[in-house]
């Protein structure tokens, strides 16, 4: 039996008319980067605000770490150990790169002492101490995903989701990124990454669910799923192609 | 700018030294200066309370209040009735004007902080006006009479205090209260992980949430924090000035003062109300006094708005720390300069 630590059933959300998730039933196991792909709206990043409460669903259920959490808000997730990054880095830019880490709150009896030395240890991690007293608006972009990702480690996360690490990310800084995200997984956080870089996606993932339309097309490793019709239907709209490669 | 955050010890030499000089001259300052100085200290230290109350919610939290000086009205009513109406001693006023003003802002919090932008300011504005059309057609509240309040010495806490009720001690009243809110201020937004869940809110809502912040909480915390400070100092001023009126004490003027002092000083930071609020008021009283004229620091302020908004939307405080961007101040002056044809 498979030790799921995340897992959608019919999931569904609806925009008037529009399907943006048709229940979407996906499965993610416990210590594993699972990588999200699709074409621009196939509706990675509503599943990504449903399943972390930022959209009540229409239909269909959410289970986190053994426990029913559909519709719950946003910050009892993130207390309860899923945390999130969104697709444009949004840091609290009139606070320094510290009060950024320390803003974030947790249910888990820390002391103010124990929150300091935790940010302290993750700035160190992520290689940002140094600009620990700067304010977050002057950091490069690259600084500021690294710092996004150091606020959701703040809450000791089981799972993390992130959306769209490296973009608008230089290669040597999204090779960091990377290697950060290899490093806490080691450590037993399990991941779920919406990605366009096809490249990031094949070197990070363990297994990859396909989106498109606003439904789960496909799920496997990254070489199978390239391989998988749907998927080269999604990407190519339709074309016989003549190469192998689906060109993501 | 990407270095260090400025630090506010940036005068010369200790900056104790600078603090204790300081806190000797806001004691001594009604003794030395007599009744005349002792009330524009006092009127000062009410406005910068009060401008300091306004930024807590306006500046640190970012939600523009233009109800809050209904609460200085409530404050203000709470001590008047109770010390009018039922013959209590002002400290049970005082404790009133917390009460109601704790259960009206929790309960104006509730559906208001649901809006954001002009809707939550719309609304709270309407609030505010509704208070005052109330006040004014309630008979607990004198109605159009307005209510005049006690003060004999036996008014402070229900027996006689042996010092005189009068201009000294009101000074020292709105010290004290000046002070603690400046304490507060310091301690809850610049210095405790409450500031930074406010001042995350402000910047970014959703990802606050997506770290745990439960920012429904907080900001009904920042709300009613912030109203409860503006009714203290509407309770003291009610006593201050014994007779209260809804034009007065609930007058839209004074959120505008608050709002315009936070805004002037710096919005979001500990030391722009102070600034803005003896800008203002120094301003308004002096030109009074001096120039005869209650309406002439009017246009005055105006400008200085449109050339804090244009030029230094980080305010006196901002300026003084050196975040004024002199491209962006070029910039913009050009771009007006093009718009009015005067280039």
């Amino acid at each position: 039996m498979t030790d799921d630590i995340l897992r959608t059933t019919d999931l569904t959300k609806r925009f008037g008319a529009l399907t943006a998730n048709d229940e979407i039933s996906i499965s993610v196991e416990r210590g594993e980067i699972r990588g999200i792909i699709g074409p621009n709206g196939s509706g990675k990043t509503t599943f990504f605000n449903t399943v972390t409460g930022f959209y009540q669903p229409d239909g269909g259920s959410v289970h986190f770490d053994g426990e029913e959490v559909t519709g719950w808000e946003p910050y009892r997730l993130a207390r309860r150990g899923l945390g999130r990054t969104f697709q444009i880095v949004s840091p609290f830019k009139n606070m320094t790169v510290r009060q950024n880490m320390l803003a974030v709150q947790t249910d888990d009896g820390r002391s103010r002492e124990e929150k300091r030395d935790r940010a302290e240890e993750i700035l160190e991690f992520l290689e940002i101490d140094h600009i620990a007293d700067n304010e977050a608006r002057g950091m490069s972009g690259g600084q500021q995903k690294l710092l996004e990702l150091g606020r959701v480690l703040m809450l000791d996360p089981e799972l993390v989701m992130l959306d769209e690490p490296a973009a608008g990310v230089n290669p040597a800084l999204e090779l960091r990124i990377m290697d950060h995200i290899h490093e806490l997984n080691d450590e037993g956080t399990t991941f779920v990454v919406i990605e366009h870089d096809m490249h990031v996606m094949k070197t990070l993932a363990d297994s990859v669910s396909v989106f498109d339309s606003g439904s789960h097309i496909a799920q496997g490793d990254f070489e199978e799923v390239s391989q998988d019709d749907a998927v080269r239907e999604a990407y190519l709209g339709g074309t016989t192609a003549e190469d192998d490669e689906v060109p993501i | 700018m990407s270095g260090p955050v400025p630090s506010l010890d940036r005068l010369p030499g200790e900056p104790r030294y600078w603090y204790a000089g300081l806190a000797v001259l806001l004691v001594a300052w009604p003794l030395l200066f007599g009744a005349f100085w002792a009330r524009i200290g006092l009127g000062a230290l009410m406005w910068i309370g009060l401008a300091q109350s306004w930024n807590m919610i306006g500046g640190y939290a970012g939600y523009l209040d233009f109800g809050h000086g209904a609460y200085f009205g409530i404050g203000a009513f709470a001590a008047a009735v109770a010390m009018a109406q039922f013959g209590y001693p002002f400290l049970v006023g005082f404790g009133l004007a917390i009460l109601v003003s704790t259960v009206v802002a929790y309960l104006v919090a509730v559906p208001t902080l649901r809006l954001t932008g002009a809707y939550f300011a719309i609304a709270t504005w309407a609030f505010a006006e509704s208070i005052k059309q109330a006040a004014l057609v309630t008979g607990i509240t004198g109605g159009t009479f307005g209510l005049s309040l006690p003060r004999s010495p036996e008014t402070f806490i229900g027996v006689p205090v042996p010092f005189e009720i009068a201009e000294t001690f009101f000074y020292y009243a709105m010290l004290v209260l000046c002070l603690a809110t400046m304490a507060l201020t310091y301690y809850l937004f610049e210095r405790h992980e409450f500031g930074y869940r406010v001042k995350a809110l402000r910047d970014d809502q959703d990802a606050a949430e997506s770290l745990g912040i439960d920012t429904t909480r907080v900001k009904r915390q920042v709300y009613v924090l912030s109203c409860v400070v503006a009714a203290v100092f509407g309770s003291v001023h009610a006593w201050y000035i014994v007779y209260v009126h809804p034009n007065d004490v609930l007058a839209p003027i004074i959120t505008d003062r608050m709002v315009i002092m936070a805004l002037l000083g710096g919005l979001g930071t500990l030391t722009g109300p102070i600034a803005g609020g003896l800008l203002v008021f120094l301003l308004e009283r002096l030109s009074s006094v001096f120039l005869g004229s209650t309406t002439f620091y009017l246009p005055l302020i105006g400008i200085l708005i449109m050339v804090t908004v244009l030029f230094a939307p980080s305010g006196i405080i901002g300026i003084l720390r050196g975040e004024v961007d002199r491209d962006d101040v070029r910039k913009n002056v050009k771009e007006l300069g093009e718009k009015f044809d005067l280039l």
